[in-house]
């Protein structure tokens, strides 16, 4: 008796399995747009998709003869990579009047004076004008003309650097000349220093005393006063104490030597001045100014292109689109045709109008979507890193959520126009809050929590699981499908049996 | 066991209420004419017969069971025609017969056996090839009839199915509506042609959610004059005729006695009484008039347009 009823519940549920497939394949209009469709916005995406960095067009303003033009003269090249430079302007009205007209992007003022302004203390200001309404887009020129300043004050840094290392160079020189003198007097305080010197010291010392003596006594002998014997005696006096007070700085050493003569100053000096002139780095210019160099190594297996890196995500929202504008309409299409009317007095249950529209669109949804999978992956060469089988199993759990999803808002909907309403509605908060157009992890509450309710959440980043970093389906995306499944079906079940009013 | 019987049913939408105590017993083999304005309530009352709304109030009872409780096997024994074409316009004639064959569990010798019939019976059988939004709006509502018979119901609820169809059609469906009930069949029709009521075996008439009058449809002519009318066709002078008239005001069987004066076609007279059984009263009728000049009493059938007016007036 249970086998029976499970064989004519599934007789039914293949009825209407049938009925959907032929009022589909009926319409060969829809089953064309079903599947042109998808194909034809994907290759459009993919052959129209800008991966190069886009640069703006700028015109350069800058007043003739200044300081500024020497500057834009000596740094023009910078200003060509930055830009599609398209000239020079004297009036900045001028240029303004082209970017209103949209045939320039950017307009760069360069101040006439910028090294006064400097000397003054102050940054002097390169203006660049634009007009964008896209704040999150539209930042090309703002990111360009940053860019540029960094690139000019590199430049200008790098090019002071090495005159001021060439000029610290040539100091270091003459220091070092400054040194070998020293070292030598050094040499010859050392040598005054000797035994042998204060040998030689002590004879002098010996030699002037009897000399004095002599003059002393020649003086005494002498008929009256002689100046000439009384400066003898003197200078021969003062060059005795001179050579005793050398003899007993030699005994000293040679650093009394040094300190008497101001040799030892004369160190000392310049041992400061060799700390504040210091070594010469031995490095080049560009290294000095920018001693970081950015070094970034992606651990993923493989690093897509930008439209590689979309077709996960234009996928996941295709099957899920598809699969919720199918789905959408099955049931209040029924109700408002009256044919739900109709089934109701039928053995015809909910659950067998469930899956029996279940199995055909699954099938539908599944057949267009791998045939868009196919042509993707074979005609666009979109590589898949993890194996096709991994691949299909990930369409075919989103293409069952967002087909649950679809009937529950089919059952929720009023009337078809609602229930298309519902499913635009859907589409526009997947593209916004799924991690298609901007990435999930950029993003606070509410979104975060509304990604939790789409299918294409799940669906997008199994897909950019499987086919871009080659791994499996994760168990937080398995576990994202089978509850919106579960919840959505035995809503739209519960829903269409409580219809009965 | 009637088919259907309801006792007291109340349907109420929000604060409106749409039948108001209906009481109603559908016999075995017959059809029974649901026959009101357009927003009387007669989809509302289909559609609680059938289980698709529950009463409000009351008591429902088709096969003997609460239709809203019916299982698959109590839905097997319904067929329902539904007022307007649900079937799929994608799909051929015998496509939709097809799916809906396949609904009610008949097994594939079955389904091609009963589906070929059912188109027969409806004369659709050389357009089964032919995707049913290209076929012509009497052709919709036969395939839908089709639909509604294809598992052979026992009893079978029709909503307006002539509704808008030329005079000619008309008459086509109710002819199958008759063969249907000579194949044992009970039938519940509504329509809002009053005239349809005389293909009825019994008829209710309802108006503004309340079954006016209840009965086949000879009973809702008495019910609506107040006996049987005689149509009386006399000649003489206008003043003559009614001397002779006010002799039948004291006949016991004659209810009512009503000149019609705007008739009048020079010395000809007509005159309509109603009598509470025609066949005993005939003769007391001659005989009171014996002396004047009797061109003609016939039985008179009054139109259902009237006998309907009749009912409605009577009851608001």
């Amino acid at each position: 008796m249970r086998s029976m009823r499970i064989l004519s519940s599934w007789s039914r549920t293949r009825a209407v399995a049938v009925k959907e497939f032929w009022d589909l394949v009926r319409q060969p209009q829809l089953l064309l747009l079903l599947l042109l469709g998808p194909v034809l916005i994907m290759v459009a995406f993919a052959l129209s998709f800008q991966t190069e960095n886009i640069l703006p067009r700028a015109v350069v303003v800058v007043e003739e003869g200044s300081e500024g033009e020497e500057l834009f003269r000596e740094y023009r090249d910078r200003f060509t990579v930055r830009t599609q430079f398209q000239g020079v302007l004297r009036s900045v009205e001028e240029a303004d009047a082209l970017l209103r007209r949209g045939e320039t992007d950017a307009v760069i003022i360069i101040p006439p004076e910028p090294s006064e302004t400097v000397l003054q203390g102050e940054q002097a200001v390169l203006r660049v004008h634009y007009a964008t309404i896209n704040p999150v887009f539209g930042t090309t020129v703002p990111n360009r003309a940053n860019g540029l300043v960094l690139d000019l004050n590199q430049q200008i840094v790098r090019a002071g650097v090495t005159r001021e290392i060439e000029n610290l160079r040539q100091a270091r020189r003459q220091f070092e000349e400054i040194n070998e003198i020293a070292a030598q007097i050094n040499a010859a305080a050392e040598a005054l220093a000797s035994e042998e010197a204060q040998g030689l010291t002590a004879e002098l010392y010996t030699a002037l005393t009897s000399l004095e003596s002599t003059l002393i006594v020649l003086e005494n002998e002498a008929e009256g006063p002689s100046e000439e014997l009384g400066t003898a005696i003197d200078r021969t006096r003062e060059a005795r104490e001179l050579v005793q007070e050398f003899r007993e700085a030699q005994k000293e050493g040679a650093e009394e030597i040094k300190a008497r003569t101001g040799a030892l100053e004369l160190e000392r000096a310049l041992s400061e001045l060799g700390a504040s002139i210091g070594e010469v780095p031995d490095v080049p210019p560009s290294v000095l100014v920018n001693p970081f160099r950015l070094e970034l190594e992606n651990l993923v297996a493989f690093e897509p292109e930008v439209v590689e890196f979309y077709v996960p995500g234009v996928l996941g929202i295709l099957i899920q689109h598809i699969a919720i504008s199918l789905a959408s309409l099955a049931i209040v299409r029924e109700r408002t045709s009256g044919a739900y009317e109709f089934f109701e007095v039928s053995p015809l249950g909910p659950g067998e109008i469930l899956s029996g529209k279940f199995l055909t669109y699954a099938g539908m949804v599944l057949a267009v979507n791998l045939a868009v999978a196919a042509a993707l992956i074979y005609s666009l060469n979109i590589p898949v890193q993890s194996s096709y089988l991994m691949v299909a199993a990930v369409m075919v759990l989103l293409t069952v959520a967002s087909l649950g999803f679809g009937f529950l808002l089919s059952a929720l909907a009023r009337s078809q126009l609602q229930a298309i309403q519902l499913a635009m509605l859907h589409l526009i908060a997947s593209g916004f809050f799924a991690g298609f157009l901007f990435p999930l992890e950029e993003m606070t509450q509410p979104a975060q929590g509304i990604s939790h309710f789409l299918p294409a959440t799940y669906g997008i980043r199994a897909l950019q699981d499987t086919m871009l970093r080659g791994t499996a389906i994760s168990p937080w995306d398995l576990g994202g499908f089978a509850a919106i499944a579960l919840v959505s079906f035995a809503l739209a079940w519960l829903l269409m049996r409580r219809r009965k009013i | 066991m009637p088919v259907i019987e309801t006792k007291n049913l109340v349907r109420r939408f929000g604060g409106t209420t749409v039948l108001r105590g209906i009481d109603l017993r559908v016999e075995e083999g017959e059809i029974f004419g649901l026959i009101g304005p357009s927003g009387a309530g007669k989809s509302t009352l289909l559609r609680t017969l059938t289980g698709y709304l529950k009463p409000t109030e009351g008591e429902v009872r088709v096969f003997g069971r609460p239709p809203e409780k019916f299982g698959t096997e109590e839905r097997r024994r319904l067929g329902v025609m539904p007022q307007k074409f649900v079937l799929y316009e994608n799909l051929s004639v015998k496509q939709n017969l097809n799916f809906v064959a396949r609904l009610y569990d008949l097994s594939f010798f079955e389904r091609r056996r009963k589906v070929r019939e059912a188109l027969e019976f409806v004369e659709l059988w050389e357009h089964r090839r032919k995707a049913a939004g290209n076929i012509s709006g009497g052709m919709q509502r036969r395939l839908q009839l089709a639909a509604a018979i294809v598992h052979s119901p026992r009893l079978l609820f029709v909503d307006e199915p002539t509704a808008s169809l030329d005079p000619i059609l008309r008459r086509r469906f109710w002819d199958e509506f008759v063969q249907l009930r000579e194949q044992g069949r009970t039938l519940f029709v509504t329509t809002q042609y009053v005239d349809e009521a005389a293909r009825c075996d019994r008829v209710g008439f309802l108006a503004n959610g309340t079954l006016a009058a209840l009965g086949t449809p000879d009973e809702l002519r008495r019910q609506a004059f107040g006996g049987e009318v005689l149509e009386l066709t006399l000649g003489g002078e206008p003043g003559q005729v009614s001397w002779s008239l006010s002799f039948l005001k004291d006949i016991g069987h004659v209810v009512e006695v009503r000149e019609d004066e705007e008739a009048a076609e020079g010395p000809v007279s007509h005159a309509r009484l109603i009598v509470d059984d025609a066949d005993v009263a005939m003769p007391q009728v001659f005989s009171a008039l014996n002396g004047a000049d009797v061109r003609s009493v016939d039985i008179l059938k009054p139109s259902f347009d009237e006998v309907f007016f009749r009912l409605v007036r009577g009851n608001s």
